[in-house]
Parts: structure tokens; C-alpha cells; sequence
């Protein structure tokens, strides 16, 4: 087992070697001209626009969440798909199955209004 | 064959479709003016009905008995293993979700929290504790236990607006998929060490890897493979251990109880370790049911009872000094569990069947007394007053004394006193952990039992023996049917099966895993 794996420890540990001979060299060689611009965040140019801990609204949670559901959905429906003719009707039962428990929840969540941005 | 599949089945299928079906009813009822009319009335009762039938279809699955349930097993074998086991815990789980929504029926309304996705949520929990409890391999184990738990963390969630219940399920819901990563772990090293991931043919691989007839090659392979099958073990067994709240990965136990409400509490001591009980028996005993796993020297048992030894003491010791009874109660669970692994460590003995059957039959009873202790705390308080601490009982034998009638009964119930069942559940266990030579594990069980008693005894004392504090606030009995409904049922059950328990007993015994 050791021997099987070896190998791939070895290139984890090089892996890491580079790494932090990178930074050890970039510590070391680099030039250093500090500026209070230069020490602010980078945030791509713009001028940073706060305290990270901003609150957001639970919705885009909930969107995250169905469009989750509905992906793994189509996961499985591109699965069947490919071998529809193999799985048959047993496929086709267990596939309705699926489906028919997912329109529930989408039904439950319409009737909710989760998909309702605005109340 | 589709048939005998749906009849195989049907006491999952039942509680899943059901919980379907009211979700969809609750949500397109437009009837429901939520100022006037609680959803709770309607729902609870909805969902009562749907798990005493799945009780009842798993009862009569019982009854066909093992024979003529074969073709249905072999239907749905290796995934799931329809025996008498998983269709005794199966009563067992809707037993104990059937009292949990009737608390939730009368518990949500008096505390504002009546929203109705709380009894789909008890349904497809149960549900998927049922797929736990009868799951044969590692994949059904883990969507089993994912299915479960994730209902029972947004449960305890369920008073969001609470900092409090929101830290509970914080906690609970960290934890708990840090214990379902590691079982994950654990099945994975399973995989690679044996390449299968149903149990009995991971058994097979066990007892016969270089081991019958060992040539060169196949002792490498297994010497090779020995690490990690016990690092695997391991792991599962953590992963399992966390949900029944084991000492030491009881941490999150208390909190979560406390946070939650009450009815998700009830849920989580009497369900959900039920299910989690059976897939570590099953895991251990299918397994690693092996000649050398199993034995003392060179297997679980020895670490099983650490964990046992550890769970009693740690679970006691600490519930006698808590000033709140739901936490007190909390502690509590933690310590029976830790009677329930004494058996399970029994059944790697010689009365393996003896010890199959005390711990069946002491996991009934348990869930059954706690469900019933948790009801009757509901009752004791109601709205903006809920009974929490000890004070909160002073005086109740007399303020309201069938309230405290019941709460003694589930009381002495837990602590093991006749006539109630709590007793033969706890002399069946110790004797089987007794006839299994475990002598010195079966003394520490009862030195706990009798420690035990002290807090437990705790609680009738201030209710009979002392009066409330004067000015304090006093929390102020509820009313409600569906309680009242539920603790009658528990209370009945605990008398009946105290006075007569050779039948369940007996059934207990033969609900073996049949492998």
C-alpha cells in the first residue's frame, strides 16, 4: 500500500516545497516600497466599500437552495436519458417517481412564495 | 416481484407519502386564515393517522413472520433488509413519532409556533430513520442518516426567532455532518479495503481474507488490508455514536435538547436514537459479526464498553447536578444510552439472541418513557411559562395532580422502578449482560441505575413535597387534547407492558437479524 501511494505523498510534499520556496524567495529577494495605497485591500482597482459582515437578505438563500434541488434534477434526467432504452419501465416508473416528488416540492414552494421576491 | 417489493416496503412507503400528501394539503388549502384556524389541529391529526398505519403495516409485516416475507427481502436485499430487526424497530419509530406529532398538536398552538411544516418534517425524518434502522449497506446507511437528520436540524430550528434554538441547530447541524463526514469517511476505507459495501458480503470478506485458507498472496492482502478495515470501523461507529449521543461525543446532547422544542426534543431522545441503534447493531453485528471481530480480544467489544462505561457514568453524574429538568431529562437520555450499549456489547457474548432481545425490548421502553416524561413536561407549562427548572414543579402534585400523576409514571418508568416497564426492561438487559459473563460492566450498569435514581427521585419531590417559592413566577399547566391523548396512549403502554411484558418480550427475542 505504502508503495501504491508513495508516489502521489511525494508529489503532495514537492507540491507544497514550491509553494513556500515561492513565497520564502518572494519574502527574501522582493523590494519593499510601502505605501498607505499599497497596503490597502485589493479589490480589483475599486475602493474597498466596507466591513465585510454585511447581512443579506434570506431569498438568495432559498433561491440557492431550489436552484440546487432542480440541477440535481436535470443530474439525474441526463443519466436516465442516456440509457432509456436499457432501464425500460422500471426506469421510466422509478424516473416518474422522482419527478412527481419534485413537483410537490415546487408546488409547496410556489404556494409559499418562495418565489416571490417581492411581497 | 413489483408486488412483493411494495409490500416490502409499504412501512416506509406509507410514512413517506403521507408526509407528501399533507405537505401538499397544507399548502393548497385555501381555507387556512392563519389568525383564526391553526394548521396544527389539522395536521397533527393528519399525521397521527399516517404513522399508526405505517405502525400497523409494519406490525403485520411482523406478524407474517420471516418466512413468508422472504421473496419481499430478496426483492429489496442488499439495499434494504426487511427482517424482523428493522420491522421491530420500525414500530418502535412510528411509535415514537405518533406521540411526538400529538405533542406537537397540542405544544405548537400554546407557544406560537404554530406553522405547519413541522409534521411533514416528524414524517420524512421517521421515514428516513426507518430506512436507517433497515439499511444493509453503506449507501442506504448514509442517505438514511442524511434523511433523517436533516428534518431534525431544521426542527430544532423551528423557534427561529430565538437565538437560543437557532444555537442549538447551529451546533447540532455542525456536529452532525462533522459525525456524517466521518461515517462517510469510515464507509469509504470499508470500500476500498473489501470492494463491496454491503454488509454481509464486507462480513464475507472479513472471515475469509487469508484467514480460512490462507496462501501468501491473500495473507498479504489482508495484512494489507487490516488497517483500514479497523480504521473504518472505527469511524463509522463515531459517526453512529454522535446521533445516539455516546460520552464523549455527547457535546452537542444538552444544547440541542434544551434550544429545540420540546416536541423536536422528544423526537431526537426517542426516534432518532432508536434508528441510530439499530444501524450500530446492524453494522456490528452483520458486519463485523465475525469470530474475531466480535470477540473480546481482538475486536469492538472491549472499545463498545469503554464507550458504554463512559456514556452511564459521565451521562449521570452530570444530570444530577443540572438545575433544569429538560436538561436534567437531556442527561438522562445520554445515560440510557450508555445502558443500551451494555447490551449491545452483550450480543458479542454467548447470549447473543438473549442480548438481542433485552436490547429491542429496552429501546421500546425507553423511547416510549422518554417521549412520555418529555409529554408531560409540555403540560406542566404553557404559554410564555414553559416548565423548565425544578421550581417550576414545586407544588404540582397539588396544583394539578394528574399532570404530576403522569410525569411520575414516565419518571419512575426511566429510573427502572416496578410496576412500571422501565423496570423489566433494565432486569432483562442486566440479565442478558449477566448470562453473557459481562459481570463487572452489568455492576457499573446498576451502580449508575441506582445513582440514577437520585435525580430522577429529584423531580417527584418538589412536586409533591414542596410548595412554590412565594412571588415566584409559577408556570401554569396547558390544556390541550392532543397531549393528553398522547400521554394517556404512553401512560397505558408503560402500565401495560410493566405488568405484562412476557408477550413484547418474546417478540423482542425473535426479531433477529436475519442476514
Amino acid at each position: 500500500m505504502v508503495a501504491t501511494y508513495a508516489p502521489l505523498l511525494l508529489m503532495f510534499a514537492l507540491a507544497g516545497l514550491v509553494v513556500m520556496g515561492f513565497f520564502v524567495a518572494g519574502h527574501f529577494l522582493g523590494p519593499k516600497n510601502p505605501s498607505p495605497a499599497k497596503l490597502m485591500p485589493f479589490e480589483s482597482g475599486n475602493e474597498s466599500p466596507g466591513a465585510r459582515k454585511i447581512r443579506m437578505s434570506v431569498k438568495f438563500y432559498l433561491t440557492a437552495i431550489l436552484f440546487v434541488v432542480f440541477d440535481i434534477e436535470a443530474v439525474f434526467l441526463y443519466v436516465w436519458a442516456v440509457r432509456f432504452r436499457a432501464l425500460g419501465w422500471v426506469g421510466m416508473v422509478s424516473m416518474v417517481g422522482f419527478l412527481a416528488v419534485l413537483v410537490v416540492g415546487l408546488v409547496y414552494a410556489l404556494r409559499k412564495g418562495a418565489l416571490e421576491w417581492e411581497k | 416481484m413489483s408486488a412483493n417489493l411494495l409490500l416490502g416496503l409499504s412501512p416506509i412507503l406509507i410514512v413517506s407519502l403521507g408526509a407528501l400528501l399533507l405537505m401538499m394539503a397544507e399548502a393548497l388549502s385555501k381555507l387556512r386564515n392563519e389568525a383564526r384556524e391553526s394548521p396544527s389541529s389539522s395536521l397533527a391529526m393528519g399525521s397521527a393517522v399516517v404513522l399508526a398505519s405505517g405502525g400497523v403495516a409494519s406490525l403485520a409485516l411482523w406478524l407474517q413472520g420471516p418466512d413468508n416475507l422472504m421473496e419481499a427481502r430478496a426483492a429489496l436485499a442488499p439495499w434494504l433488509l426487511i427482517d424482523r430487526f428493522s420491522l421491530f424497530f420500525f414500530v418502535i419509530l412510528t411509535l415514537g413519532a405518533f406521540l411526538t406529532v400529538l405533542l406537537a398538536g397540542g405544544y405548537l398552538p400554546e407557544h406560537k409556533l404554530d406553522r405547519g411544516e413541522f409534521y411533514p418534517l416528524v414524517l420524512l425524518s421517521t421515514a428516513g430513520a426507518m430506512a436507517l434502522a433497515a439499511a444493509g449497506d453503506l449507501l442506504t446507511m448514509f442517505i438514511g442518516l442524511e434523511v433523517m437528520s436533516l428534518g431534525v436540524y431544521a426542527m430544532v430550528a423551528f423557534r427561529r426567532g430565538s437565538p437560543r434554538s437557532v444555537e442549538a441547530a447551529m451546533k447540532y447541524f455542525l456536529l452532525g455532518s462533522f459525525a456524517a463526514a466521518l461515517l462517510l469517511y469510515g464507509g469509504a476505507l470499508l470500500y476500498g479495503a473489501t470492494g463491496k459495501t454491503d454488509f454481509s458480503s464486507i462480513s464475507f470478506q472479513l472471515a475469509h481474507t487469508g484467514y480460512a485458507n490462507p496462501t501468501n498472496l491473500q495473507q498479504l492482502a489482508w495484512e494489507n488490508s487490516t488497517p483500514l478495515m479497523v480504521i473504518g470501523l472505527i469511524l463509522v461507529v463515531i459517526g453512529l455514536a454522535f446521533k445516539i449521543s455516546a460520552v464523549p461525543f455527547h457535546m452537542w446532547t444538552p444544547d440541542a435538547y434544551e434550544g429545540a422544542p420540546t416536541p423536536a426534543t422528544t423526537f431526537m431522545a426517542g426516534a432518532v436514537k432508536a434508528g441510530a441503534f439499530a444501524m450500530m447493531i446492524r453494522v456490528l453485528m452483520m458486519a463485523f459479526g465475525d469470530v474475531r471481530s466480535a470477540s473480546w480480544g481482538s475486536g469492538w467489544p472491549p472499545v463498545l464498553a469503554a464507550l458504554a462505561v463512559a456514556t452511564m457514568t459521565v451521562g449521570n453524574l452530570i444530570a444530577g447536578r443540572q438545575e433544569s429538568v429538560k436538561r436534567m431529562l437531556a442527561y438522562s437520555s445520554i445515560t440510557h444510552a450508555g445502558y443500551m450499549l451494555v447490551g449491545v456489547v452483550a450480543m458479542a457474548g454467548t447470549a447473543r439472541a438473549e442480548a438481542n432481545g433485552a436490547v429491542l425490548f429496552y429501546t421500546l421502553i425507553y423511547t416510549i418513557s422518554t417521549v412520555g416524561a418529555f409529554g408531560a413536561l409540555i403540560l406542566c407549562g404553557s404559554r410564555g411559562a414553559e416548565a423548565v427548572s425544578y421550581e417550576d414543579l414545586a407544588g404540582l402534585g397539588k396544583r394539578n395532580p394528574a399532570v404530576a400523576l403522569a410525569l411520575s409514571l414516565f419518571i419512575f418508568s426511566l429510573a427502572g422502578i416496578p410496576p412500571t416497564a422501565g423496570f423489566f426492561a433494565k432486569l432483562y438487559l442486566f440479565k442478558a449482560a449477566v448470562s453473557g459473563d459481562y459481570i463487572v460492566l452489568t455492576v457499573i450498569a446498576l451502580i449508575n441505575t441506582v445513582i440514577g435514581a437520585y435525580y430522577y427521585l429529584r423531580v417527584l419531590v418538589f412536586m409533591y413535597f414542596r410548595e412554590p417559592l412565594p412571588g415566584a413566577p409559577i408556570a401554569k399547566p396547558m390544556k390541550s387534547g392532543h397531549v393528553a391523548i398522547a400521554l394517556v396512549f404512553a401512560a397505558l403502554l408503560v402500565l401495560a407492558l410493566g405488568i405484562l411484558p412476557s408477550k413484547t418480550l418474546q417478540a423482542a427475542l425473535s426479531s433477529t437479524i436475519s442476514g
